[in-house]
């Protein structure tokens, strides 16, 4: 599976890819890394990407904008994007679901929940 | 001083430790920061508030106290201000404006990326002269740090006083 995670800071990079490997539950994984939205989106061209970890504030392109930018391209319409940022209002969920998040986790990441949403998301494709 | 406004910073601040640091703080008494005080700290995460009120949020740390919790998170010894300290004190702050704006749904607000000061006895120029800056000092194992913050028309004399 090839995850994209995408997060400007790289101590939180490094905490969610952890607790994916960790977590032993999905074979071989192989990570990606972007600390913007423009750089994101240029390794979600390059790569295939199963799944996309992607914060919401962050320099250049933020989370939000580059989700809608996806959502606008045939290729990108279904492809499963958690949202993880410490972004915790209401108004905040509902604004992501509507710009196309798959899901929606806030910081500091729950580890259980974030498996289980990964789990939903993917893990029956992958199989 | 009415708690009701400073409880979610709080809570969101005992989130943020018990995840990345596995420490509760312990919530000391806030006061009222006087704006011309400098911050006798040496390193300074600062998240400004923008949309239908103004403000800011602002963690200070000693040194020695930024290294020993950046060492905590990423498993590792740090011993002077570096890039993996910068980027805590960042995600620190960043994750405490963003889940503390639960706590102010009827306020439709925006938080900024986190800037970083660094430097002994800092100066924060805080917002708008008429907005009241809480100090919440909290203490664990390390010592004690601040958490600061200030929301035009949200947090008031009226509250403070």
């Amino acid at each position: 599976m090839n995850i994209l995670v995408v997060d400007d800071s790289r101590i939180m990079r490094n905490i969610i890819k952890n607790t994916l490997e960790n977590s032993r539950k999905y074979g071989k994984i192989r990570f990606f890394e972007a600390q913007d939205g423009v750089t994101a989106f240029r390794e979600i061209t390059d790569n295939n990407i199963d799944l996309l970890l992607l914060d919401w504030n962050m320099p250049r392109l933020n989370g939000l904008d580059l989700v809608k930018k996806l959502r606008r391209i045939e290729a990108f319409e279904t492809l499963p994007i958690i949202m993880i940022t410490s972004e915790a209002a209401k108004y905040n969920v509902i604004e992501a679901l509507k710009a196309g998040v798959s899901d929606y986790v806030v910081k500091p990441v729950p580890e259980k929940k974030l498996l289980q949403k990964i789990e939903r998301l993917v893990c029956a494709e992958v199989k | 001083m009415d708690k009701e406004y400073i409880m979610p910073f709080v809570e969101a601040t005992e989130a943020v430790f018990m995840d990345f640091f596995n420490e509760k703080p312990e919530l000391l008494n806030p006061y009222l920061i006087k704006r011309t005080e400098t911050i006798d700290w040496d390193i300074s995460g600062v998240i400004g508030i923008a949309g239908q009120t103004r403000g800011v949020v602002v963690i200070s740390f000693s040194d020695s106290m930024a290294c020993s919790l950046t060492s905590r998170l990423i498993g590792s010894s740090i011993s002077e201000i570096d890039d993996d300290v910068v980027d805590t004190i960042g995600e620190v702050v960043n994750i405490i404006a963003g889940n503390a704006k639960k706590g102010f749904e009827s306020y439709r607000l925006m938080i900024s990326l986190p800037s970083i000061v660094k430097g002994n006895d800092h100066n924060i120029a805080w917002p708008g002269k008429n907005i009241p800056i809480i100090g919440i000092p909290f203490s664990i194992e390390e010592g004690e740090f601040i958490l600061a913050v200030g929301l035009e028309n949200i947090i008031t004399n009226e509250i403070v006083n």
